[in-house]
C-alpha cells in the first residue's frame, strides 16, 4: 500500500505512539480481508472506466468522475442519461435511487463509529464500498459493539476501504486510458453483473426478502422500456411494497395460528 | 452535454455519494428511524441490485430471452447457486464467468 499507507492515515487521524502498532496491524488486517473482492472490484472498475469513455466523455472528464464520484453502479446508471442529455435533477435522482443501499449501510455502520468526530464519520462513509461493507458485516456481524475494540474496528474498516479504493481507482484509470483497446468481445461487462450477484445472494435471508427481489426483478424487466432508467425506481418501490406485504401477511398468519 | 453541465453533474454525483453513504453516520441518534421506514429500507438494497442485474440476464436487444439457450441467464443462475452453496464471492464469479464464456462459445 504505497499510496494509502498507515503514515498517510496517521496524518489524517492523529496517533499516540503507543497505539500505533495496534492501528497499523488492524489496518493491514483490513487490507488483507479485502482480498476475495479484489478481482470483482477491479473488473467492475475496468468496465466502468471503459463505458464512461465510450459514452462520449473526454478521458479527463472520465478521470474526474471516477476520482470524485467513486460509485460504480451510480456511474453506470447515470451514463446513458448523460449521453441522452437528460436534465441534471433526473440524473441525480436516478443515482440517488441506485445509491439507496448505501443509506442502509450507513445506518448499519453508525453503532460501530459513533465515538468518532463528524468529519471522520463523513470520511468513513464516503469511502464505504459494497464489498467493504459486506466484508465488515461478515466479520462483525452479531457481535456486540464493545467499546474496547473500537479502535481496531475503525482501522480494520479503513484498511478495507483503502484496498477497495486502490483496486477501484487503479483499474478505473486503466479502463479509461485503454477504452479503445479493450475488446468488447471479452464479455468483461458480465463480470460486473456477476459481482452484483455475489452481493444480492446474501441479502436473500427470508421469505419477504426473496419475494421483494423476485417482484423487483419482474418489474425491472417489464418496465425496461421506460425512459431514463425509471425502471429501477419502479422496481424498488414494487419490490419493497411486496416484501412488506409478505411480512404483514406472515404476521397475520402467525397471529391466527 | 456541455463541459460546464457535465461539471455540475460530476459535482452533484459526488454529493450524492457523500450524502447517501454518510447519511446515518452523520445524523446518528438524532434521527431515530420509524420502524416502518426501517422495515422498508431493509429490503431496498436487494431490490435495487436485482433491478440492475436481472434485465442484463434475460434481455437481449430489448427482447425477453427466458430460455436455457441464453448463456447470460444460465451463467447468472450458476453464479447464484455457487454463491448460495459456497458463500464464496470468488468461486461464484469464476464459475459464472467460466460458464458464460463456455456457453457463449457452444450455444
Amino acid at each position: 500500500m504505497p499510496i494509502l499507507d498507515s503514515h498517510r492515515f496517521t496524518a489524517l487521524f492523529g496517533q499516540p505512539a503507543a497505539l500505533g502498532r495496534a492501528r497499523s496491524s488492524a489496518f493491514v488486517a483490513g487490507v488483507r480481508a479485502f482480498a476475495p473482492a479484489v478481482i470483482a472490484t477491479g473488473a467492475w472498475a475496468l468496465v466502468t472506466g471503459v463505458a464512461t469513455v465510450r459514452m462520449g466523455l473526454h478521458p479527463v472528464q472520465a478521470l474526474a468522475m471516477s476520482a470524485f464520484v467513486y460509485a460504480g453502479s451510480a456511474q453506470l446508471a447515470s451514463l446513458p442519461l448523460i449521453a441522452a442529455g437528460a436534465p441534471v435533477w433526473l440524473i441525480l435522482l436516478t443515482a440517488s435511487i441506485v445509491n439507496l443501499r448505501f443509506v442502509i449501510f450507513s445506518a448499519g455502520l453508525y453503532p460501530y463509529f459513533r465515538h468518532l468526530s463528524l468529519s471522520r464519520r463523513l470520511l468513513l462513509g464516503y469511502l464505504t464500498s459494497d464489498f467493504g461493507f459486506l466484508l465488515a458485516s461478515l466479520r462483525w456481524g452479531g457481535r456486540p459493539h464493545d467499546s474496547a475494540d473500537r479502535t481496531e474496528r475503525t482501522w480494520f474498516f479503513l484498511g478495507l476501504s483503502a484496498a477497495s479504493w486502490l483496486a477501484w481507482q487503479s483499474m478505473s484509470v486503466l479502463g479509461i486510458l485503454l477504452a479503445d483497446r479493450v475488446p468488447t468481445a471479452w464479455g468483461m461487462e458480465f463480470v460486473g453483473v456477476l459481482a452484483l450477484i455475489t452481493l444480492v445472494v446474501p441479502a436473500l435471508t427470508d421469505a419477504p426478502a426473496v419475494v421483494g427481489v423476485l417482484v423487483a426483478s419482474v418489474v425491472a424487466v417489464l418496465a425496461n422500456g421506460l425512459p431514463l432508467k425509471l425502471s429501477v425506481l419502479a422496481a424498488v418501490l414494487a419490490g419493497v411494497a411486496a416484501a412488506i406485504a409478505t411480512e404483514l401477511a406472515r404476521e397475520r398468519a402467525g397471529a391466527r395460528a | 452535454m456541455s463541459g460546464l453541465a457535465l461539471g455540475v453533474v460530476i459535482a452533484g454525483l459526488t454529493l450524492v455519494t457523500l450524502v447517501s453513504r454518510s447519511l446515518f453516520l452523520a445524523l446518528g441518534d438524532r434521527v431515530p428511524l420509524p420502524a416502518r421506514v426501517q422495515r422498508g429500507l431493509r429490503y431496498a438494497p436487494g431490490c435495487a441490485l436485482a433491478a440492475l442485474i436481472v434485465p442484463q440476464l434475460v434481455l437481449a436487444d430489448q427482447t425477453l430471452q427466458l430460455t436455457l439457450a441464453n448463456p447470460r441467464l444460465d451463467a447468472g443462475l450458476i453464479a447464484v447457486l455457487v454463491m448460495r452453496i459456497s458463500r464464496n464471492m470468488l468461486a461464484a464469479m469464476v464459475s459464472g464467468m467460466a460458464a458464460f464464456l463456455l456457453l457463449r462459445a457452444l450455444l
